[in-house]
C-alpha cells in the first residue's frame, strides 16, 4: 500500500528538511520566543475571572487565587441563549 | 522582517512550491503529448454538443475514464479494452474526467452505443429504454409537436413503450442532435504505445 | 497582554465609553481599556459582519432547498424534469456554490472581519470598503449560481461560474474584503499575531492564489484535471478549513478560559498543513490518467496530513478534556467543539480514502459526497454555527431571545447530518464494492445505493428544518432594539396559554384591580 517510488520519498524528504530548515531558522532568530504569551493574548482579564458553571470548586480556587475575585458572567457569555 | 511579512512569504512560497510541482511542471511534462493519429479533433457539432453536456452537467453523474486494468476492473466491466491515457484528451478543453459513476463511464460509449436514436431516445426519456435507470430526463433538449406541425428537416425521435407521450411527435432540437454526436465521438478504443508521461502501468 | 491605551489617545473617548457602558452594563470586571479596545473593535465591524452574515444565512436557505431538491431527484429521477434550470446537473452545482461560497464563506468570511479586529486590539480599516466587498463578492455568486441556472457553465467541478461574467466581481469584491484585513494588521496594536491571525492572513493570501491558477483559461486534456483538483482540494483546505481552524483556535479557549493546550503545536500544525495539503488534490485522480508520480506524490502527502491534524487535534481537543460540562452551557461550544471533532475524524478519513486500496472501492462513489459533508458541514458549518452564536449578541447588544430556538437547532442540525452521513456512507460503499464485481451489471450497483439515498435526502430535509429554525431565530435576534433584554410578548413558539380573569389582566397591565371582582367571584364560588 505505501508507494515505493523512490523519486517521491526523496521529493518529500527534500521538503520537509525544507521546511524544518525555516522552522530552526526561524526559531533560531527568536520568533518563538514569546510563545506562550501569545497564546493568552486573545485573554482580558475579566476573562480569566469570570465564573465559569461548569468548572470543579478546585478550578474555581485555583482562578481565585491565580486572578482575584471570580466576576459573575453576563446573560448569553458563552455564546447562544442563556 | 516583520512577522506578518513572514506570514506572507512563508504562506506565498509554500503555495507557490506547490503550483509548480503539481501544475507548472506537470504541463511542461505533458506538452509533447501527442494526439494519436486515430483521435479526430472534434467537429463543430460534436464541440457544441459538448457544451450542452457541460452546460446540463453530465460530468457530475458520469466519469471518462478507464482506469489499468491491473488496478480495477473496468475493463472487465466492458468500458474500455485498455485504460486511458492522457493522449486520449488532448482535444478535450476542459477535460470531463468526472468524479462520480452514478451512471456508467462515458468514454467509449460511442463505440458500445453507436446508434443516435438509441442516444436520443434516452435522452428524452431514459426509462423509456432502460427502466431501472434514475438518469433524468431532457425533455427540454427536444420539442412536442401535434403531428401536423412537423416539418420536412424535423428530426423526429420515436419513443417505445408506455411511456411514449400521446397526441405529439418528439422532434429534437439541434442540442439534442448536437450532444448525440458527441456522445457517438466518445470512443478511445485504437491502441497506444504506454508512454513514459504516465500511460497504463500497475499501481505501486 | 495588551498594548496600553490611554482614552484619550483614541480620540473622542469619553463619549464611546459613556454610551458603551450604557449598551453593555453587564460587562464589569472590564478595565476601561480594554473595554474601550473591545468595543472599538466590535463597532467597526458591526455592520460588515451583520450583512455578511445575514447573506449567509440566505444562502444556507436556498443551497438547502437546492440540496433537498437534488436529492429527491437521485431517487426519483421523474421529479422536475421538464424545466431545464431544474435538471440535475444544474440544481446540484447551484447547491454546492450556494453552500460553499455563498453560506460557508459569507459565514466565516464574516467571523474572521470581526475576529481580526479582536485579535490585534485594533478597529477594521476600511470597514466600508470590506462591506462593499462583501456585496460585490455575493453579486458575484449570484451571477455565477443563475449563469450554472441557465447552463452557463466553465466546465470544471468547483469552478463553474462564468470567469468573464461573474469573475471581476468576485475578484474585486475578495480583494477589498482582503485589504481590508490586510490593512487592520499593518495598523495593529498588539504585538503579538495569535495563531487565528495566521490562518485568517493564509486563507486570504491563499485563494486568490487558487483562483487564479484554476480559472487560467488555457488549461486543456488531462492538464486541467490536474489544475481542476489542485484547485478544488485546496479551496478546502486553504479557504475553508483555514478560517474554521482560526475560529476554532479562538472560540473554544475564549469560552473556556484557558489557554489552547500547546501553542507550540499550533506553529507546526499551521506550517504542516500548508505544506501537506497543498500537495494532496491529485488524490481526486487516482487510477486516472495523469502521470502517476503526480498520483502518488498526492497520497503520500495525504498520508503526511496525520501530521498538521493531529497537531490541531491535540490542541484543540486537549484543551477542551476535562471541561466537557461547559457544552452543556455553551451553545457557542456545543457547536465549535463538535466541528474540531469533525474536523479531525473528516481528515483522518481523507488520508485513510486516499490510500490506492481503499480507493478502489469508493472512487466515483457517494462515499466521497459523504465525506465531503462530514467536512463541508459537520465542521465547517458547525463552526460557522458556534462563532455566529457567539459574535451575534455582542454585536446587537441583546442576547439570544430563545433557549428553546438554540437547542432545536442544534438537536435538529445534529440528527440530521448524522443520519446524512451514514446514511449515504453506506450507499456509497454499498454502490462501490457492485462496481468492484464486474460479474455484477451495473444496474446492481445503481440499485444498491437507493436505500442510502432516501435516507440521504431524509437527512437533508431534517439539515432544512435545522436552518430554518436557525434564520427565523436569527430575524428575531436582529429586529429586537439595540440592548433589550426582553420583548413584551414572547415569540409565537413560546407563547404560553394563560387563564384570563379581570385581576390577572389588570395586574398585567398594571392598573387597578376591578371593584367588586373579588366579591363577585366569591359569590359565583370560583375565588
Amino acid at each position: 500500500m505505501i508507494p515505493s517510488s523512490l523519486a517521491v520519498i526523496v521529493a518529500t524528504a527534500a521538503l520537509t528538511l525544507l521546511a524544518a530548515a525555516a522552522l530552526a531558522w526561524a526559531w533560531w532568530r527568536g520568533y518563538f520566543d514569546d510563545l506562550d504569551a501569545q497564546s493568552r493574548v486573545i485573554f482580558e482579564p475579566r476573562d480569566w475571572r469570570l465564573e465559569r458553571p461548569w468548572e470543579s470548586p478546585v478550578d474555581r480556587l485555583e482562578r481565585e487565587t491565580t486572578y482575584g475575585a471570580p466576576i459573575a458572567p453576563a446573560p448569553g457569555e458563552w455564546g447562544g441563549a442563556a | 522582517m516583520t512577522r506578518v511579512s513572514l506570514l506572507a512569504l512563508g504562506a506565498f512560497a509554500i503555495m507557490a512550491g506547490a503550483i509548480c510541482l503539481l501544475v507548472l511542471v506537470p504541463q511542461a511534462m505533458l506538452a509533447d503529448v501527442q494526439a494519436p493519429p486515430q483521435l479526430q479533433p472534434y467537429t463543430e457539432r460534436q464541440l457544441a454538443g459538448r457544451r450542452v453536456y457541460i452546460a446540463n452537467g453530465c460530468v457530475y453523474c458520469h466519469s471518462q475514464q478507464v482506469r489499468d486494468p491491473a488496478f480495477t476492473t473496468d475493463v472487465d466491466r466492458g468500458w474500455g479494452a485498455r485504460a486511458t491515457v492522457p493522449a486520449d484528451y488532448v482535444y478535450d478543453r476542459p477535460h470531463l474526467l468526472g468524479t462520480m459513476r452514478t451512471g456508467p463511464d462515458l468514454i467509449n460509449v460511442g463505440q458500445r452505443l453507436p446508434d443516435m436514436d438509441w442516444h436520443l431516445i434516452h435522452l428524452y426519456d431514459p426509462r423509456s429504454l432502460v427502466e431501472w435507470s434514475t438518469m433524468p430526463a431532457f425533455p427540454f433538449l427536444f420539442e412536442e409537436k401535434p403531428r401536423s406541425a412537423v416539418g420536412p428537416n424535423d428530426r423526429v425521435v420515436t419513443i417505445p413503450g408506455p411511456r411514449a407521450p400521446r397526441g405529439v411527435v418528439v422532434v429534437a432540437k439541434p442540442q439534442a442532435v448536437a450532444l448525440a454526436d458527441y456522445l457517438l465521438s466518445l470512443n478511445r478504443q485504437y491502441p497506444v504505445a504506454a508512454d513514459t508521461a504516465g500511460g497504463p502501468r500497475a499501481a505501486h | 497582554m495588551t498594548a496600553p491605551q490611554s482614552p484619550q489617545g483614541a480620540g473622542g473617548a469619553a463619549a464611546p465609553a459613556a454610551s458603551a457602558v450604557g449598551a453593555a452594563p453587564a460587562l464589569r470586571g472590564l478595565a476601561p481599556d480594554d473595554l474601550e479596545i473591545r468595543l472599538r473593535a466590535d463597532e467597526s465591524s458591526r455592520v460588515v459582519v451583520l450583512v455578511l452574515y445575514a447573506v449567509a444565512i440566505g444562502w444556507l436557505l436556498v443551497g438547502s432547498i437546492f440540496g433537498d431538491i437534488a436529492s429527491f431527484k437521485l431517487h426519483w429521477p421523474d421529479f422536475l424534469t421538464r424545466q431545464g434550470w431544474l435538471t440535475f446537473g444544474r440544481v446540484r452545482t447551484a447547491h454546492l456554490h450556494a453552500v460553499n461560497y455563498g453560506w460557508a464563506t459569507a459565514a466565516l468570511i464574516g467571523t474572521s472581519v470581526w475576529l481580526l479586529p479582536r485579535l490585534v486590539h485594533t478597529e477594521l480599516k476600511g470597514a466600508l470598503t470590506a462591506l462593499l466587498g462583501g456585496v460585490l463578492f455575493t453579486i458575484g455568486i449570484t451571477v455565477g449560481i443563475v449563469g450554472v441556472l441557465l447552463g452557463v457553465n466553465d466546465g470544471m467541478e468547483w469552478l463553474e461560474a462564468n470567469r468573464y461574467a461573474a469573475g471581476p466581481f468576485l475578484v474585486i469584491g475578495g480583494g477589498l474584503v482582503g485589504l481590508s484585513l490586510f490593512r487592520t494588521v499593518a495598523a495593529r496594536r498588539a504585538q503579538h499575531l495569535y495563531v487565528s491571525v495566521w490562518y485568517i492572513l493564509g486563507a486570504f493570501i491563499w485563494f486568490p492564489m487558487l483562483y487564479v491558477v484554476g480559472k487560467w483559461p488555457t488549461w486543456s486534456g488531462v492538464e486541467s484535471a490536474a489544475v481542476n483538483w489542485f484547485f478544488a482540494h485546496n479551496v478546502l483546505g486553504f479557504w475553508l478549513t483555514a478560517m474554521s481552524v482560526g475560529a476554532a483556535y479562538y472560540f473554544i479557549p475564549k469560552v473556556l478560559g484557558r489557554p489552547i493546550y500547546s501553542y507550540q503545536l499550533s506553529v507546526i500544525g499551521f506550517w504542516s498543513l500548508a505544506l501537506f495539503y497543498s500537495l494532496n488534490g491529485m488524490h481526486h485522480l487516482v487510477g486516472g490518467p495523469i502521470p502517476t508520480w503526480m498520483v502518488t506524490t498526492s497520497i503520500v502527502a495525504s498520508v503526511f496530513m496525520f501530521i498538521p491534524v493531529v497537531a490541531t487535534g491535540i490542541n484543540l481537543h486537549m484543551t477542551v478534556v476535562g471541561r466537557f460540562g461547559a457544552l452543556r452551557h455553551s451553545p457557542t461550544l456545543r457547536f465549535v467543539v463538535l466541528g474540531a471533532i469533525a474536523y479531525t475524524a473528516v481528515s483522518l478519513q481523507g488520508s485513510f480514502t486516499a490510500l490506492r486500496e481503499v480507493n478502489r472501492v469508493t472512487h466515483f462513489t457517494h462515499w466521497t459526497v459523504a465525506h465531503s459533508h462530514v467536512g463541508g458541514y459537520a465542521f465547517v458549518s458547525f463552526v460557522a454555527f458556534g462563532a455566529m452564536y457567539y459574535v451575534v449578541p455582542r454585536l446587537v447588544g441583546h442576547e439570544w431571545p430563545s433557549v428553546r430556538l438554540v437547542r432545536w437547532h442544534f438537536n435538529t442540525v445534529l440528527a440530521g447530518i448524522a443520519i446524512y452521513v451514514i446514511a449515504l456512507t453506506w450507499s456509497g460503499v454499498a454502490q462501490g464494492l457492485a462496481l468492484l464485481d464486474a460479474r455484477l451489471p451495473f444496474q446492481v450497483s445503481v440499485e444498491r445505493s437507493i436505500p442510502g439515498l432516501y435516507g440521504r435526502s431524509l437527512g437533508g430535509l431534517i439539515l432544512t428544518v435545522g436552518h430554518l429554525i436557525f434564520a427565523y431565530h436569527f430575524w428575531l435576534m436582529v429586529r429586537m432594539p439595540r440592548g433589550a433584554t426582553r420583548r413584551t410578548l414572547p415569540p409565537f413558539h413560546e407563547a404560553q396559554p394563560i387563564l384570563y380573569t379581570a385581576e390577572a389582566d389588570a395586574a398585567r397591565r398594571g392598573a387597578p384591580a376591578p371593584a367588586g371582582a373579588s366579591a363577585q367571584r366569591r359569590a359565583e364560588g370560583t375565588a
